[in-house]
């Protein structure tokens, strides 16, 4: 697989330095899973941040700091010296997300612990799917199946829509994105992605900054994506 | 006893790579010590910078000193330098707070889960040549690019709060953050 598209550099550094919010970072991981340059870039960027971190000038702490550590770590210690474990056994993840995304194909390691919503019906040939990521239930992140020459749904000219092609392929007027490829789809710049021909496209979509869904399709996805 | 800091400057990267190695096997407290009274000033300002009240900033930096000491098997040495590995740990409970703070009202607790950026075998360059490349491209960097670059690693909203911090329009702030960028990646790219 060859990937032809992949997040900007200030998205890959964002994600390094912890700024990007989490349904993008997730969209970024989800390439990131399948793209070892990118990895390497965020490489990169957290070598940077560990750069800045040495280059921070040291802010003096509490005189007790350091001794409040220790007492923490003595506290640990004797506990684990009595059997007990420092903390509670994880427990299972509740509302599991099925294995594969439809057509047997498998979800995307980074999704695995996400809750993945049914599929509605959003309108002509185009159905959205909510997912929840455990950690952060207010983060939007949308997983959208768009058939065969069918339109992406349109957002409003606000906000960058980073869009990740799990199956299938879409074209803009900037080329055609294949599964592996990332897209950052930014407000001031008019595109509008279709389909190609030969089968339907799923990809999974977050936005950054405020959603204003527009026309017809907007007014119907707008809930799901803010679900 | 083992002699954990030089005469003088601060210790450097080999240095901290080995107190955190010793945490590790030895549960070291004096190598501790020393990489507390190193790090944990450092990343309470890197916290600040980043935008975290001071108190918050001192809470999270205590929290990622403890993590070093529990985790500190888990650092590779060939993987990522002791300043990068800290600012990941340092990063992620910065992620966590925040999110801590907005589901607040949640009662279930969950566990942190860490997005998988860590590289792995086949792109790896060794984590000391990768981290002298990134020094070394920094440096070859103009003040003003080296400055816009800082500014957006550092902010969450980066090219508002670059804009009033340098009193431009936000149209040149974007294209002041994709130069630098840009020039960042050549230089990254030529160095290898
Ligand atoms: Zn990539």
């Amino acid at each position: 697989m060859t990937i032809r598209h992949h997040p900007t550099d200030e998205s890959l550094m964002r994600l390094a330095a912890g700024s990007l919010p989490a349904g993008p970072a997730m969209v970024v991981a989800t390439h990131l899973a399948g793209c070892p340059q990118c990895r390497e870039r965020v490489a990169e960027f957290e070598a940077l941040g560990g750069i800045l971190l040495e280059e921070s000038a040291p802010v003096p702490m509490a005189p007790d700091a350091f001794a409040a550590a220790l007492r923490a770590i003595d506290a640990e210690e004797t506990r684990a010296a009595a059997g007990k474990t420092a903390r509670p056994a994880a427990k299972p993840r509740a509302g599991r997300a099925p294995a594969t995304l439809p057509g047997g194909i498998p979800l995307p390691e980074p999704l695995r612990d996400c809750e993945i919503g049914p599929w509605r019906w959003i309108g002509i040939g185009v159905r959205a799917s909510a997912v929840k990521m455990p950690d952060d239930p207010e983060a939007r992140l949308t997983l959208l199946r768009v058939g065969p020459g069918r339109k992406l749904p349109e957002h409003g000219h606000f906000g960058t829509e980073f869009t990740q092609i799990l199956v299938g392929s879409f074209t803009d007027e900037f080329g055609r994105y294949m599964p592996g490829d990332l897209t950052e789809m930014n407000h001031d710049i008019e595109h509008q992605p279709i389909v190609d021909p030969d089968g339907e496209c799923i990809c999974l979509a977050a936005l950054e900054g405020g959603m204003r869904m527009t026309g017809p399709f907007g007014r119907l996805i707008q809930p799901f994506v803010r679900l | 006893m083992t002699h954990v800091m030089q005469e003088g400057g601060p210790p450097d990267g080999a240095q901290l790579a080995r107190m955190i190695v010793r945490i590790a096997v030895e549960r070291d407290r004096q190598a501790f010590a020393a990489l507390y009274s190193h790090f944990a000033p450092r990343v309470t300002a890197f916290l600040r910078k980043s935008g975290l009240p001071p108190n918050m900033a001192e809470e999270i930096a205590q929290d990622v000193m403890l993590t070093v000491w529990r985790k500190a098997e888990q650092f590779d040495p060939a993987r990522a330098g002791a300043s990068t590995w800290i600012f990941t740990i340092a990063r992620n409970l910065r992620i966590d707070h925040l999110r801590r703070v907005r589901v607040a009202t949640s009662a279930e607790q969950v566990e942190p889960e860490e997005i998988e950026t860590a590289p792995s075998g086949e792109a790896l360059m060794l984590a000391s040549e990768r981290e002298s490349t990134v020094r070394a491209a920094l440096a070859a960097l103009s003040d003003e690019q080296a400055m816009v670059l800082r500014l957006s690693f550092f902010g969450d909203k980066p090219h508002s709060e670059i804009a009033r911090e340098l009193g431009l329009p936000l149209g040149t702030v974007k294209s002041r953050v994709r130069l630098a960028l840009g020039r960042l990646r050549a230089l990254l790219e030529g160095e290898t």
